[in-house]
């Protein structure tokens, strides 16, 4: 018998208070003809001790980034995530809160959120960030709609929005599935040999409501080129900016170069990979969207008599109140990710970031130089600047190095191109975040070399 | 009061870390930052110290009761956290080869087919994060079937005015124009109101059963007979599938579709507003077209399961990058493991905690009923309700000028989290009370008396609330006039 709830064996009293005398007397309403006939077919209920054994034993069977040495990014990075910040967040007074629609009863949540809307603000270089969304491919999805109720009315281009071509293509699938019922059309931006955006290009996106660009792009490459991007698609063109946060400690944040949406993966700050969720898009921006954005936003507000106090503000834009003409549906985001994300900031503290920065650039510098000695292996951009990843070009098919990596090395290897873009088969992504020594670097350079020796 | 910008310490007072095992890299000179982020400088003490004094401002189901109609507040057992902490969980990748994540995807498995099983549906994704995500998933599925089988001229979708604001809202992004018809005067669905609006246009009909208003629908088997004659979906709420597990099940009343809330039925903690998960489950006409990817289990010549990914078809493609949130999906099965087959004893515990907290509210002996201004009334009427009610506060506005809004605020001086307040829109001054099945009958007994004590109060006092609570009433208007958004971290 499940030892979850409380009243279990006091029925027939409960029962008998309303008058009735069997628990079939609350289902009443329930039309024959649409009743289950047969019970539900699952097995008997465990208690806590066998749950936990069999969980133990199941994720047991599970390899992981943290096992081994690893070398896969492409969007969800290894991490070291400090103690502190699972213990506190996990606290019942945050984990088993509901959405803070009582401001009173919730004022410590609403302030974290509030000083977690700060330090995105800070991080990115814009005035306003919401609580979350749910990744950062929903945060840039949305940030385009957003841009496109904004800029729609003057554009030149009607409902037109520009994408990089070098967006992943799982993000961009979001993306299509975010725009296509407002029937917005999405342009690509080509991009140079040193895979950094064509700016001559851009030009053709003047007038359109929206560009999205990424930075560092999806090949871990540094543009300098979006500095100028702004200046050439115009004020009434929003320009979009997706970021791995963790750069932006070495990084200028876009906002300082023009950028009017900031979106992001969250992740690194606060949680590990966990398998690609739950995690937390970033979304910040400046003024002129601030009506038009996703998302819960807390605002600072006084109470009645006159004491500092938090409250969800701007609640006119949400489909509770707005419904079909929300602007967006998110109702549930990722607070308590979001949360941890916070805590973690706070801890780092400005010279934290910038150390982390420097320890994911470092581990990234130094994987490319002993990758790169190999005979055989070749950047993909040799005039590149990189943070956290960089494309190699092989021999041979990456999915055959990966599986030798993993199979007789026991190293994950890397992203093999080809999965997201099939021509690229020789390609692969390999990532070094601060997780990465100098151990992991040497085993990985040795393993490549054993693979293409078995090939000569 | 703690100011997290308050801290501004000597760098390096936070967290030490190890040194970059390279400085051989550059940074664009255009691309140099040039003034790090106004953050706080403090030490773990500070730090621990701060959100420790602001969870003591926060209200859980920890804490207290926490009856919010419509968001299923249960408790969330521990061990759950537990085996999320675990390694092999959280430092998974997702793009790792299958042969890196067989225990994660036995679970995704056993989750798909328990999903389906209990809904009476053929295929679940676990992809869509959370309940509005899922309702977009699925009108996504629907709008490509309908596209596939050339009826894209179905652009309208129907809501009862009792809908979640979520449902419009998802299907407005889809492209759908939304219509919403009346519900009858007993809160009930309009059949005939139905009839009149369906027709070749119509792409989907969105329900929730039990409505919103906690009532099953008794004519749901017939409204989806209505749409499926036009041609057109039925599209199943699952915010209130915590009511009728084992009982009944959307396949029985005709649904295509279905989203279920892991963070309310299976118990993901809702974290101060998520993170959580919203499956689909779909019939088979509309499986090829769910987001990819699924887990397929497939057996080797020696009899060994293995579990791989699987594209459907005519996949929507992704509506999250990854595989949905994870975590939450292995909390929700830590959850369903725990009740098994007791998942109907679960549902009996629900509808019979909200039938017996109606019962006592609405019952006050004549002792307690002679010291009251004025009793609220059903927001609408019913022998039985299931896991929820709403209670209109109308008759105790009239009578004292206290509003519902009045009552919640009171409530929160209790110690009690506020009932959800003035939804559904169609019943006014409406309160919305959800204790579920893990509230004791003792619990329940206190809540009511004290509900029942705040209707003898002075109405001042209540009009006044809350007194008891960390800030006094919020001003709401003054926020979103201002919009002070951030800190300006202007201590340096």
């Amino acid at each position: 018998m499940v030892d979850q709830l409380p009243n279990l064996g006091r029925e027939d009293e409960m029962l008998a208070v309303m008058g009735m005398t069997s628990i079939d007397d609350l289902f009443t309403d329930i039309p024959e003809h649409v009743r289950r006939v047969e019970p539900l077919d699952l097995p008997p209920p465990q208690t806590e001790e066998e749950i936990l054994r069999e969980a133990r034993m199941l994720l047991d069977m599970n390899i992981s980034v943290d096992s081994r040495p690893s070398f896969l990014g492409a969007g969800l990075y290894s991490n070291y995530v400090p103690t502190m910040v699972p213990m506190l967040a996990t606290r019942g007074e945050f984990l088993t809160a509901y959405t803070p629609y009582q401001p009173e009863v919730s004022q410590g949540m609403l302030q974290a959120m509030w000083e977690f809307q700060t330090m995105v603000s800070e991080l990115v270089g814009l005035p306003v960030s919401n609580v979350s969304m749910y990744d950062a491919s929903t945060a840039a999805a949305e940030a385009l709609t957003c841009a496109v109720r904004v800029h729609d009315r003057k554009a030149a281009q009607k409902l037109t929005i520009y994408v990089s071509e070098l967006v992943p293509p799982h993000r961009m699938s979001v993306i299509h599935n975010y725009t296509q019922g407002a029937e917005i059309v999405i342009k690509t931006l080509p991009h140079d040999a040193d895979g950094m955006l064509d700016l001559t290009a851009t030009a053709a996106a003047e007038g359109a409501c929206a560009v999205y660009v990424e930075q560092p792009n999806a090949l871990g490459l540094l543009d300098s080129g979006l500095c100028q991007l702004k200046s050439i698609i115009g004020e009434n063109t929003a320009l979009v900016v997706g970021v791995q946060p963790v750069s932006l400690g070495l990084v200028a944040p876009p906002g300082d170069y023009g950028a009017d949406i900031v979106v992001g993966e969250g992740q690194p700050f606060g949680i590990g990979p966990t398998a690609g969720g739950p995690i937390y898009g970033l979304f910040a921006c400046s003024q002129p969207y601030i009506r038009q954005m996703p998302g819960r936003i807390v605002g600072l507000s006084r109470d009645s008599e006159g004491e500092r106090a938090f409250t969800l503000t701007l609640s006119t834009r949400e489909q509770h109140i707005r419904r079909h003409r929300a602007t967006s549906n998110i109702c549930s985001n990722e607070t308590l990710i979001a949360l941890m994300g916070a805590m973690h900031m706070a801890l780092l503290g400005p010279e934290g970031l910038e150390t982390l920065a420097r320890r994911n650039a470092g581990a990234c510098a130094a994987t490319k130089v002993a990758v790169l000695a190999l005979d055989g292996v070749e950047s993909v951009h040799p005039n590149g600047t990189h943070f956290n990843e960089f494309a190699i070009r092989l021999p041979r098919p990456s999915a055959d190095l990966l599986s030798f990596l993993d199979e007789e090395c026991d190293i994950t290897g890397g992203l093999d191109l080809s999965q997201w873009w099939p021509e690229r088969k020789n390609e692969l992504l390999v990532c070094a975040t601060d997780q990465i020594d100098a151990e992991d670097i040497e085993e990985l350079a040795e393993g490549i070399q054993d693979w293409l020796e078995g090939y000569e | 009061m703690s100011d997290l910008f308050a801290f501004n310490g000597a760098q390096g007072a936070g967290y030490a870390q190890p040194k970059p095992i390279s400085e051989a890299f550059t940074i664009p000179v255009d691309l140099q930052r040039s003034k790090l982020p106004r953050w706080p400088r403090a030490s773990e003490p500070e730090i621990v110290r701060h959100y420790t004094w602001l969870s003591t401002r926060s209200h859980g189901i920890d804490s207290g009761f926490y009856p919010l109609g419509s968001c299923t507040m249960k408790h969330n057992p521990r061990v759950n956290e537990r085996i999320v902490q675990m390694p092999g969980m959280n430092d998974l990748h997702a793009l790792a080869p299958a042969s890196h994540l067989q225990g994660l995807m036995a679970i995704f498995h056993e989750m798909q087919e328990m999903l389906a099983h209990c809904a009476g549906m053929d295929t679940v994704t676990l992809q869509p994060v959370a309940g509005a995500q899922g309702e977009f998933t699925a009108m996504r599925c629907i709008q490509e079937y309908h596209r596939e089988i050339g009826q894209s001229n179905r652009d309208k979708v129907i809501v009862p005015d009792s809908a979640h604001g979520t449902n419009p809202a998802s299907a407005a992004m889809c492209g759908y124009d939304i219509i919403e018809i009346p519900s009858l005067e007993n809160g009930r669905l309009d059949l005939d109101a139905l009839r009149a609006v369906v027709g070749d246009d119509t792409a989907a009909m969105m329900v929730t059963n039990p409505s919103t208003l906690g009532i099953f629908e008794p004519e749901i088997a017939e409204a989806s007979e209505i749409v499926h004659a036009a041609g057109g979906q039925m599209y199943y709420d699952g915010a209130n599938f915590n009511a009728i597990l084992g009982k009944t099940n959307p396949g029985l009343m005709g649904f295509d579709a279905v989203h279920y809330n892991l963070h309310k039925t299976f118990s993901q903690p809702h974290g101060g507003g998520g993170p959580g998960a919203g499956p689909i489950g779909v019939k088979e006409h509309l499986s090829d077209y769910l987001p990819a990817p699924l887990v397929v289990a497939d057996e080797d010549e020696e009899g060994e399961i293995w579990f791989d990914w699987y594209s459907p078809p005519k996949s929507i493609g992704k509506v999250q990058q990854w595989h949905g949130n994870s975590g939450a999906t292995v909390r929700a099965w830590a959850f369903y493991r725990r009740y098994g087959c007791d998942l109907e004893k679960m549902s009996e515990h629900a509808v019979l905690n909200a039938n017996y907290l109606r019962h006592r509210i609405m019952n006050p002996s004549q002792e307690v009923l002679n010291q009251i201004h004025a009793m609220p009334i059903d927001g609408a009427p019913a022998d039985v309700v299931k896991h929820e009610f709403t209670l209109s506060m109308t008759p105790v506005k009239d009578v004292t000028g206290v509003t519902g809004k009045d009552m919640a605020k009171r409530l929160l001086d209790y110690g009690y989290m506020a009932p959800t307040l003035y939804f559904p829109m169609i019943v006014p001054e409406c309160l919305m009370f959800e204790p579920t099945e893990t509230e004791s009958k003792d619990a329940i007994d206190q809540f009511a008396d004290d509900f029942l004590h705040i209707l003898t109060e002075d109405p001042e006092l209540v009009k006044t609330a809350p007194h008891d609570t960390p800030v006094k009433r919020v001003d709401e208007v003054w926020a979103a006039r201002n919009l002070i958004l951030r800190h300006p971290c202007d201590g340096e």
